[in-house]
Parts: C-alpha cells; structure tokens; sequence
C-alpha cells in the first residue's frame, strides 16, 4: 500500500433546500449524471488513491446509501486486509443523549475507534456535497513532500457560483509558494458576486496523531470537529495549514437549482471531461442492466442515457436514468428524468426533474425554468391536466 | 448442504467459423448485443435455475474469457458452497491432459466433479444464445428415472442434416441418433445440453478411458454407447429462442434479431435477467449531431454520427458524419469522423480512422478483427 490512510467521510451535510429530492435521502445519494451518485466521487478519489477502509458518520434514513455501497466492494473497500466499510448513524446518539449530540460526550468515540485502529498514518476527511473529482494521490504527496501537518484543499471560484445565504467558507491563502492558509470566512459575508475566492472544499489532509489529540481536545471543550473547525484550531494551536489547489470541474451542491445546473453542465463536453476523463475514473456500484433501445422515431440531441431505457419520443437536452420508458409522441428538453420513470405519449417535460419511479400520464405538460425547474418527489404520479400527485 | 446438481459449461471451443473475431478470443467470450458475452447466457441460466456449482472448462485464447467469468461474482455464483470454478488443462504425472473433445474435457475433470459428489450433472455448451431453465429439465430427467436426458428442439425438415438428431418412441425415449445425417428421420436436434446421472456418466468415461477406447466426444462416442446399452436416454424438447452463433452470419443476424423491440429473448425482463460482467464506465453521451434510429446503445458510448438499425457496445466512439448501419459494434471500437460502416462487425477495440468504408453485403457481411486497424495512415505512398 502506498499511502495508509484513514479515511472520514462527514455524509451530516446541509440538505434542506435540497428537498423534496433528499426527504428520503443524505445527500451523499442524491443521483447524478445518470449513473451515479454523489458519494461515488469521494469514493472514487479514495479508491484511486488505494484506500482500503473508510468510516461513514451518516444521519437520517442511510436505507438508499447502504443501498448503493453494499460491501463497498465496487471502490475496493472490501479486502480483508484491513479493509471495510464503517457506518456511524448519529440518529441513536442524538436520541439518547437528548441534547447537542455533536457536542455529547460520546460523539467521537466512534471516530476514535475507527482511526487509532487502521493502520494509518494520516486521516482524510471528505464530504460529498462538493461535486468533483480530487485526485487524493497528489493531495497526499504534496502534503508527504512538504511535511505539512494539515493540508487543506480549496477551488478559486466566483463568489457568485455560490448562493448568497451559503454556508459554505472560504479560506485566505497567502500569495507566497508555500500557499499557507492564513484564516477562514464565512462566503455569505463577503459580498461582491464578482469577486474570487478560495472555497474550502471540506476535504482535508491530516497526521493521524495530531487528529487524535484534536478529538481528545474537542471532546474534553465539547466541540465539534468539522474541517472549518479543525482549519481554525490548527490556526490557533499555531500549526501550519497548507492549501492544495484543485482546478478541475467543481459545483457546490446546495439547493434544486445547483443540483439541476451540475445535471445541466455535463451535457457541455469540457465538464464532462473534466469530470469523467481527464482526471481518474469515477466508479459507482455497477448495476446489471441491458443496452438502451432508441426506437424508429426516436430522436435524441445533445442528452445522456444509462442503459436500459427503450425510448420512442424526442429528447434534448437531458439526462436519463436507468430504466424509463419514454412513449413515441412525447418530448423532453432540459430536463433530468431518474430511473423507472414511464412516460406515456404525448407527453410535454422541460425544464423538470423526476424523482426515481415517477408515471407520467399520457398528455401531460409540465415546464419550468432553468432557474426553478419542477421537481416530481419520488413514486408520484403525473396526471394527464400535469397535477402531480404524490405517491 | 450436499451438492445435487454440477453444470459443466463446455467453454474451450475455438469457433473457427467466427474468422478473425476468434483469433485471440474464445468463442465464448464473442461480444454479444451490446453489453453481454455469449457465455453470459449459459451463466446465466445456471444463475436463475438455482445451480450454483459451475465448472466453466476453457481452454482456447483463455485470456479475455477467464477474467470475464472471474469468480462469478458478476451471476451471483461467488457462493460459501460452490461458485464458479474455471477449470483450465492442466498437466500432471500421467502427462499434459489438454481436453480433445467435449466428454474427453469432463473426463479430465473428475476430480473437480468428484469433490462435489453431486448425483447429476449439467454439460453444457458455452456458446449459445437462449434462456432456458434447467431445473424444469431436471424434474423431467428425475420423473423418467432417465440415465441420461438430452435438450432438443425441433428444427425446419430442411436444416435437420446439420444438427445431431433424435429419433424418439411415443414417450420421448431416444431409440436413435444421427449425426448430421444426410436423411433425418427427425426434426428433433441435439442442443448440446445433457443431464447425466454422474455416477454412470463417470463409470462410463473410466471405464473405456482404462480400456482404451474412444470416449472423447458426447455426440460421436458417449450417446452411442449409451444406446448401444440401453440405458434409458430420453429427450427435453425446448420451445424459445435457441441460437448456435456459430458463425459470421449467424452472430450478425442473431445481432439484427435482437434489436427487435419484441424478440422472443425478452432481455429486459427482471424475471430470468442475463447478468454479465459490466465495466464500469460513463453514461451514453449523444452530441447535438448524433441521430440514431432502431438502435441499441451502451453505457461508455460517445456518439456523434448517424446510427441505423445497429447495435453499438460498451465504450464506442462514433465520430461527427459517420454512419453506422445494420452493423454490430463490438466493446471499445473507435469509430472516426465520415467513416461508413454498413453490414459489418468490428471487432472488439478495432479502430477505424476518418474516411473509411467497411461495407459488407448480407450474404458477405464484412468483419474487424479483434483490435483490427483500418484507414489512417498507410505505408504505401
């Protein structure tokens, strides 16, 4: 093994403008592109770089993610030679404690556990709301070669790829060579939508003792560890915090209209590159399936398909999942169609998003904007006057 | 939990016949309507007819073939009890044991059978496209009390001569068998799967091997003896799609049949699904200039051009005015820019550069070898 590392994916992310896609579910199993799912692009980083275990810390109903990891044996976290998949649900925790849970006594026994045994030397802690695909190998060796003691990474972005509420941080990095972070601010004050920031993407790079003494730290203050506040107390403790720059495709999944832009954005070949090729393949759970077929009538432009799908109307501009059935007469433009969903004919989408297992009567319209499309929570049905009812 | 039930899948063929799409694979491993290899339907049906103790015997190119099947995991059958085994020659101190024939390869292979103990076992072949479930012929093999019990299906009166075929009494008894005989007195043919009850099938195959006779073949030389003895054979007609792909035209038009939206195959029934080994890879991607019609397409595909009545495999690219009709694109094919493909397969990895024809006829379908190139830059001046 060439890096031993450990591996923390912090899944408590921010999912409430994320509704009604994430009532069932983290948003580490929100669909995308098809075929994926959002955790499958730190799994795949962590899998590049020949992680062998990882410690999910998850809350709510985790049914669709254990769904889509099983043995975790689809990123090579199933070896019996220190290998696994450790699920944490803090539900139980935040029940019995009957109080802040993060900050309960007994909140990071499990991180504890899971760290001090695998045979690591550092501890990576990785979220999934931030979509991209970093590669960890060079995380690693920058953080190796430069014998930093926490490596950061961040992404300049436009502060206007963010929402104005966000609650997401940025970090000031110093100009010099040595791109040492120097503080942390909140994106939401900084104003100007023209302005470039460092976005700290929540994923870091740290020497697994000094992550164990912040635990110990964190537990005895009853404080909490998120990669903000390991940023800060590294920078309070006077230790150096080093930035690893990422410059490939990132979007910031916080609301419908982020999630329905990152869809959109695959359809431009450079993102989907970006993403996909250019840097190491993304893998996901993979799935039996049998080719698309794609009918006499069928017309499709500019749009990605997953297997199985039979479809006879017309398509532009969208993503279908596995397995929808679109009938002959019907169109779909700028839309993202998950799987299961049979749409009869003469049926009119765009601008929309179906949620897995939607029926879609015959002669329905439904169009939204780019700026707000339609979302059909899962098992709903269309009717044919476009009321969606819900199932 | 003891073992009932063995399949022994007969995967070490050549399948001369598919040209230049064997020369560096086994027949089973030939690509197959998109994302499957034609082994992937044997494996299969074992999967759905509960058989979880699989010997696939290769042999032949076994490369590309052996990491396919794997462990078979990608069927279910990675079991505690069972699984699949690839089961290759080996050499020992009798000497080099390469399988000269069909019953000669499960004769090899006693010992893997033998550690099962079961009291049946399943030969099939690797290389057919169907769904069949064996458990149902297994009942039957048991109800008869049969010895041995042949799957058979019945063929047009004018193809019979080039099939093995059985000439049953009233009670589906096999009281004859012809191979490929020149004046059938049955249209019921040999589809290569036999039920044995294992302790006689391996008397049998002992017996003449100590004594040197020839028992290398089930059509030539088992089945015969077995009449010669009167042991009870009896025969399972199958009614369903049955495929031998045997050759180009045959896996080009069994490509073409399959695109059908209602073949008799059913692929996308949950029910008796055909699992494979799928890659891991990217959704279809159309671009603004792609058109497709009557066509099937997989996941990892790039397409830019035209697609007509084709099936396209797991990764391909299709360049910008290319047109693809009535052809079978096998897994990671490059396709340039302006090329056209008519009546053809490309092989698995082949590339064809911008500009180039590959057109066949349906009487002379033109075939892409395995990682084939053509067009491009070329030594003559």
């Amino acid at each position: 093994m060439k890096y031993k590392i450990a591996s923390i994916l912090n899944l408590v992310e921010y999912e409430d403008k994320l509704k009604p896609l994430t009532n069932r579910r983290p948003v580490a199993s929100l669909p995308f592109a098809c075929r994926y799912r959002l955790i499958d692009f730190p799994f795949s980083s962590l899998y590049n770089a020949q992680a062998v275990s990882a410690a999910l810390f998850i809350s709510g109903s985790g049914h669709s993610l254990y769904d889509h990891i099983r043995s975790g044996s689809s990123w090579g976290l199933d070896s019996v030679a220190g290998g696994g998949v450790f699920t944490h649900s803090q539900v139980l925790l935040k029940s019995e404690a009957n109080q802040d849970y993060k900050t309960g006594p007994y909140y990071y026994d499990d991180h504890y556990k899971y760290v001090s045994k695998a045979k690591a030397d550092y501890v990576v802690i990785m979220g999934s709301s931030i979509l991209s695909n970093v590669q960890l190998e060079s995380v690693l060796n920058y953080h190796m070669d430069k014998e930093c003691d926490v490596t950061v990474v961040y992404k300049k972005v436009k502060r206007s790829e963010l929402r104005d509420d966000t609650i997401y941080t940025s970090l000031r990095v110093n100009g010099n060579e040595e791109e040492l972070v120097e503080g942390i601010d909140w994106v939401a004050s900084q104003p100007d939508p023209e302005s470039v920031l460092a976005l700290n993407m929540r994923m870091m790079v740290i020497n697994k003792k000094l992550f164990l003494d912040y635990l110990f730290t964190a537990r005895e203050k009853t404080q909490d560890i998120s990669v903000d506040n390991l940023i800060q107390y590294t920078l309070d403790f006077d230790n150096q915090v080093s930035g690893f720059e990422y410059t490939g495709y990132l979007k910031v999944i916080e609301d419908i209209k982020s999630y329905y832009e990152a869809n959109m954005d695959m359809l431009n070949e450079d993102n989907f590159n970006s993403l996909f090729y250019k840097s190491d393949p993304v893998r996901t759970r993979s799935k039996n399936s049998g080719p698309t077929y794609y009918g006499e009538d069928a017309v499709v432009e500019n749009s990605q398909f997953a297997n199985d799908c039979e479809i006879f109307g017309s398509v532009k501009n969208s993503l279908f999942f596995r397995k929808v059935q679109l009938a002959k007469g019907s169109h779909v433009e700028d839309s993202i169609i998950m799987q299961d969903a049979y749409i009869e004919e003469d049926v009119y989408l765009k601008h929309v998003i179906l949620d897995k297992h939607v029926y879609v009567q015959r002669g329905a319209r439904l169009e939204g904007t780019a700026e707000e499309p339609i979302v059909v929570a899962k098992d709903s049905v269309v009717d044919a006057e476009g009321n969606i009812v819900e199932g | 939990m003891k073992t009932e039930t063995v399949a022994m899948i007969l995967a070490g063929g050549q399948g001369s016949r598919l040209g230049k799409l064997t020369k560096q694979i086994a027949k089973p491993a030939v690509p197959f309507g998109g994302n499957y290899r034609i082994i992937d339907f044997a494996l299969s049906n074992c999967a759905n007819s509960g058989i979880s103790d699989v010997g696939v015997v290769t042999q032949y190119q076994p490369l590309v073939l052996n990491r396919h099947v794997g462990n078979g995991s990608s069927w279910g059958l990675n079991r505690h009890n069972g699984g699949a085994t690839i089961l290759q020659p080996y050499s020992s101190v009798e000497g080099e044991k390469f399988f000269k024939g069909t019953a000669h390869a499960v004769f090899q292979n006693i010992a893997f059978i033998e550690e099962k103990n079961p009291d049946y076992v399943v030969i099939l072949s690797g290389d057919h496209i169907y769904k069949m479930d064996y458990e149902k012929m297994l009942d039957y093999h048991k109800a008869r009390a049969a010895s041995l019990t042949v799957g058979v299906m019945p063929v047009p009166w004018d193809e019979a001569s080039r099939f093995g075929v059985m000439n049953t009494d009233r009670t589906d008894r096999i009281i004859e068998f012809q191979e490929k005989p020149d004046k059938p007195k049955s249209n019921l043919a040999s589809m290569g799967i036999y039920i044995f009850n294992w302790p006689r099938l391996k008397q049998y195959l002992e017996d003449n091997q100590s004594k040197n006779r020839q028992m290398e073949d089930f059509g030539h030389h088992v089945i015969p003896a077995y009449l010669r003895n009167s042991e009870a054979i009896y025969a399972y007609s199958f009614e369903g799609y049955w495929k031998d792909v045997g050759t180009i035209e045959s896996l080009w038009s069994a490509n073409m049949e399959f695109l059908e939206p209602n073949h008799e195959l059913n692929i996308r029934n949950t029910d008796w699904r055909i699992y494979s080994n799928n890659p891991n890879t990217t959704p279809q991607f159309f671009t603004k200039t792609a058109k497709i019609k009557d066509s099937m397409i997989t996941d990892g595909c790039y397409i830019a051009g035209e697609i007509d009545h084709s099936i396209i495999s797991n990764n391909v690219k299709v360049g910008k005015g290319s047109v693809i009709k009535d052809s079978f694109v096998m897994p990671n094919a490059v396709i340039g820019e302006n090329v056209r493909i008519d009546k053809a397969i490309i092989g698995e990895g082949a590339h064809i550069y911008d500009g180039a024809e590959v057109v066949g006829t349906e009487s002379e379908i033109a075939v892409i070898g395995y990682q084939e190139e053509v067009g491009g830059y070329s030594d003559e001046v």
